[in-house]
């Protein structure tokens, strides 16, 4: 027992210290966040502790308020959100995806965001009600092994053909490969779309997520699959990217293969620090962070890419609003029908 | 009839009240969309998922007993080589999250996936569960009659069969139950080797489309399976026999021959359980160049250890005041609250965790978000756990002692603490100690209920997993595995004491 006396009291020694910095750095903000700093503003984070910590961190040293973080996976926390109801303790909701916003917009949990601060990004990449922004974008690309494939798909389609039986990695349940056939449902209809599903039954290999395609194309279990762009960046930052066995490629003309996705917020309770927060996210500092640390694409003007893939604008990504994808339960319909979940 | 005493009636009334939570959730969210409900449950799929989920629950039920029960009688009952180091290495799965075995047999088999890897999986991580509860009960058993049986002619097979299986009956199936409903309620090796059951649906149903409708009729209907698997568990348990005390002197088989045939079994399950696990985890910590934060490090440690220490120690309460008054008393409230308390562990952890979420934050706010509400979560989940370590030990005191001390004018109150639980004590101690290494390994429901900012060695195992950060993700991986084999350490050294108080004597 003392020694669990004694770990409690270390325990203390170490809040006491935080509290400490906390208030070294405080004497470093402007006056008009000085008003803010009395609560903590408690944010709902699907977005991976390794991955955006560090921007929090800065947001406190920067603005004096203090963070309470909750990680979890997004879908998660959004259904923790819709279970809280009224009563959620979240301030900030910092989604992976679109399609969580969408749902928590949706219940009416969401407030307005500022419309100054809906200016900052193009308006595809927001919520048209306005009820979330996005922050960081990411694209979908083929993730392929070199040796084993030569010539590269023109189409995302071109995966349906016979050729590519048993080559093909996805990840049906993943909610970015939802979004991807929700784009396609929009674009090309439902026909097409569920015609290429049945094709994938039978071509791909199924997997839980983006990260286990990536494994299994640099391991050689599949020679190609669908994911978003920046785990391939991940992955070569954890590894080297020369020890990458895998590379990173993009469909031709305005292929539905290429969707643009945001990772976004939403404000669960609109006060003074959530907006702080938001706009700290649209900052300088923390777009150039996204653009560095974790390879995304920046959505502010004047913070350049750090990648090496087309620009946003270039991207050949068909041109969808991204509130358009909201119809996500046809989509899983189609999923269904088709045999992957 | 005997009435049981107040403290046992309050705290089981207690547990049977948080154990309704999730049913009384499901009830809301399933009528609240009856419709789309209805329709979910009538589906194809629905059939198809009920064939996947039963097939492999069965599978893994009788493999899992097969090699529990086996390397049980070997190192107990044999004279086979290493005994004591093969007890251990049977014990040890236990400590491995089973989603860390899967993403261990990924890492070196990334072809690895389908029924038969989940099925392997899930055998090797539930077995050690039958093991040591078999272990438990095997050592107990009177010798004597064996060899009556032997003398009389019958052969070794019909003697296990006819004498030594009714012993270990009770003690066996329960934990064969366990094991049903830990594959039935499983998600995270399940997810990673890619097998569609229920669980994996309901979970599916919450992230893909946020509908917890779909989820809660799926729900519903695994409740329904696991009301039967129960039922059928109740159908064959048999009673709790009162062995004579006296341990006679011990007589082990000689296996002779068949000796080369059990060692190398033995030594293959160790390696595909234990061996396996292990490298694969060396070679993650290995690769990649990820330094350790030892400050996260140590306050996840404290995390995971105060957790699963409170917890161990609370629901085993629970569990020994709900055994005593199923057991004890056998009276049909008794059983009932038994069976409720079993019948939500075969509940994914989400559904606990988010109907904990749906009653914490909008009636009791004060709880929401605290380390209480996370120990209610434990307790729902867990509950069955330390029930099955602690049924056998409190059905085993010798009623004539409760009598004896009735009749000499003690209190039931005070004949409880001072006769029944002193000799069910190393039972009662068993299943805390079962309970806290299930704590450690948990995460779905951690991840919902924890304090915010607090965490786990299993939490942040799964951050450094979701970014494929495997090398950050060993250390927390090895000291999981570390804590939680020493309650599985412990639990089978209990377990196998009484061989050695035989030896000594």
């Amino acid at each position: 027992m003392t020694q669990l006396f004694k770990k409690l009291r270390l325990k203390k020694t170490l809040a006491i210290s935080v509290i400490a910095l906390v208030g070294v750095s405080l004497s470093g903000c402007s006056p008009a966040d000085q008003d803010l700093q009395d609560a903590t503003l408690t944010i709902y984070s699907g977005r991976n502790e390794n991955l955006v910590q560090q921007v929090l961190d800065d947001f406190t040293a920067e603005t004096g308020i203090a963070v309470e973080v909750r990680y979890a996976g997004g879908a998660e926390l959004a259904a923790q959100i819709l279970e809280e109801g009224e009563n959620s303790p979240a301030d900030i909701f910092f989604s992976q995806d679109a399609g969580a916003l969408g749902s928590l917009s949706k219940a009416g949990l969401l407030k307005a965001i500022p419309q100054e601060l809906l200016d900052l990004v193009p308006s595809t990449y927001s919520a048209q009600d306005g009820n979330w922004v996005g922050i960081s974008g990411r694209i979908r690309v083929l993730n392929y092994n070199p040796e084993k494939v030569t010539e590269l798909p023109n189409s995302v389609f071109d995966l349906a053909g016979p050729k590519w039986q048993g080559r093909i990695g996805i990840a049906p349940t993943n909610a970015s490969f939802q979004s991807f056939v929700t784009a396609m449902r929009v674009v090309e209809g439902e026909e097409k779309t569920l015609e290429w599903l049945k094709a994938m039954k039978t071509n791909a290999v199924l997997f839980e997520k983006n990260g286990a395609i990536l494994e299994a194309v640099e391991t050689g279990v599949v020679d190609a699959g669908l994911i978003n762009h920046y785990y391939w960046y991940a992955k070569g930052k954890e590894v080297g990217m020369e020890n990458m066995k895998s590379r990173i490629t993009q469909f031709k003309d305005q292929d539905v293969g290429n969707l643009i996705n945001v990772a976004g917020v939403g404000m669960v309770n609109d006060s003074a620090s959530a907006k702080r927060f938001v706009e700290y996210l649209l900052s300088q500092s923390a777009q150039e962070y996204f653009a560095s640390q974790t390879s995304e694409y920046p959505l502010i003007a004047g913070v350049p890419q750090v990648i090496s893939l087309p620009a946003l604008e270039e991207v050949p990504a068909p041109k969808i609003d991204l509130s358009d994808l909201d119809s996500l339960s046809e989509t899983l319909d189609l999923i269904r029908e088709a045999g992957l979940i | 009839m005997r009435r049981p005493p107040f403290l046992v009636v309050v705290l089981s009334l207690g547990a049977t009240l948080f154990a309704s939570l999730p049913i009384g959730y499901l009830a809301i969210r399933f009528i609240e969309g009856l419709d789309r409900a209805l329709d979910e449950v009538f589906r194809l799929r629905t059939l198809e998922l009920l064939g996947n989920t039963g097939l492999l629950v069965l599978s893994v039920s009788i493999s899992a007993f097969v090699i529990g029960f086996s390397q049980a009688w070997l190192t107990t009952r044999s004279n086979i080589r290493f005994a004591s180091v093969f007890a251990v290495l049977a014990a040890l799965p236990l400590a491995i999250p089973s989603y860390v075995m899967a993403l261990g047999y990924i890492s070196v088999f990334p072809t690895f996936s389908g029924f038969f890897a989940s099925w392997l999986v899930l055998t090797l991580a539930t077995s050690p569960y039958v093991f040591l509860a078999v272990t438990a009960s095997l050592v107990r058993v009177d010798t004597a009659g064996e060899e009556v049986a032997r003398s009389l002619g019958f052969g070794r097979l019909s003697v296990l069969r006819k004498i030594t299986w009714p012993q270990v009956a009770p003690a066996a199936t329960a934990s064969v139950l366990l094991v049903a409903l830990y594959t039935l309620s499983e998600f995270g090796a399940i997810a990673i080797l890619r097998y569609d059951t229920f669980t994996r649906a309901i979970f599916n149903a919450y992230r893909g489309s946020f509908d917890r409708t779909a989820a809660a009729a799926l729900a519903i209907i695994l409740l329904l399976i696991t009301l039967l698997v129960i039922w059928l568990e109740r159908r064959y348990r048999g009673a709790n026999l009162l062995s004579s005390r006296a341990l006679g002197k011990r007589v082990r088989v000689d296996l002779g021959r068949w000796s080369w045939v059990a060692l190398p079994i033995l030594v293959l399950v160790a390696a595909l359980g234990v061996g396996l696990p292990i490298v694969s985890l060396t070679i993650w910590s290995i690769q990649g160049g990820s330094s350790i934060n030892w400050g996260q490090l140590l306050e996840a440690l404290w995390g995971s250890f105060s957790l699963a220490g409170l917890a161990g120690v609370i629901i085993g309460i629970f569990a020994t005041a709900i055994a005593l008054w199923a057991v004890r008393y056998r009276t049909k409230l008794g059983a009932f609250i038994e069976t409720l308390a079993w019948a939500t562990h075969a509940l994914p952890a989400i559904v606990v965790g988010l109907a904990l979420v749906f009653f914490g934050a909008n009636i009791t706010p004060w709880i929401y978000q605290t380390t209480w509400l996370l120990l209610i979560g434990y307790l729902i989940l867990f509950l069955p756990n330390a029930l099955a370590a602690i049924s056998s030990p409190i059905a085993r005191v010798p009623r004539s002692l409760e009598d004896l001390s009735q009749s000499l004018g003690t209190p039931a109150n005070r004949t409880l603490f001072k006769i029944v639980l002193p000799i069910a004590m190393p039972g009662i101690i068993a299943g805390m100690a079962l309970v806290s290494l299930t704590v450690l390994k948990e995460l779905p429901a951690t991840l919902l209920l924890r304090p915010t900012g607090v965490d786990t060695l299993a939490t942040r195992l799964w951050t450094a997993t979701e970014t494929l950060s495997y090398s950050q993700a060993a250390p927390y991986a090895m000291l999981l595995i570390m804590l939680a084999g020493l309650p599985a350490l412990a639990l089978n050294a209990q377990a196998r004491k009484a061989i050695s108080e035989v030896r000594e004597k």
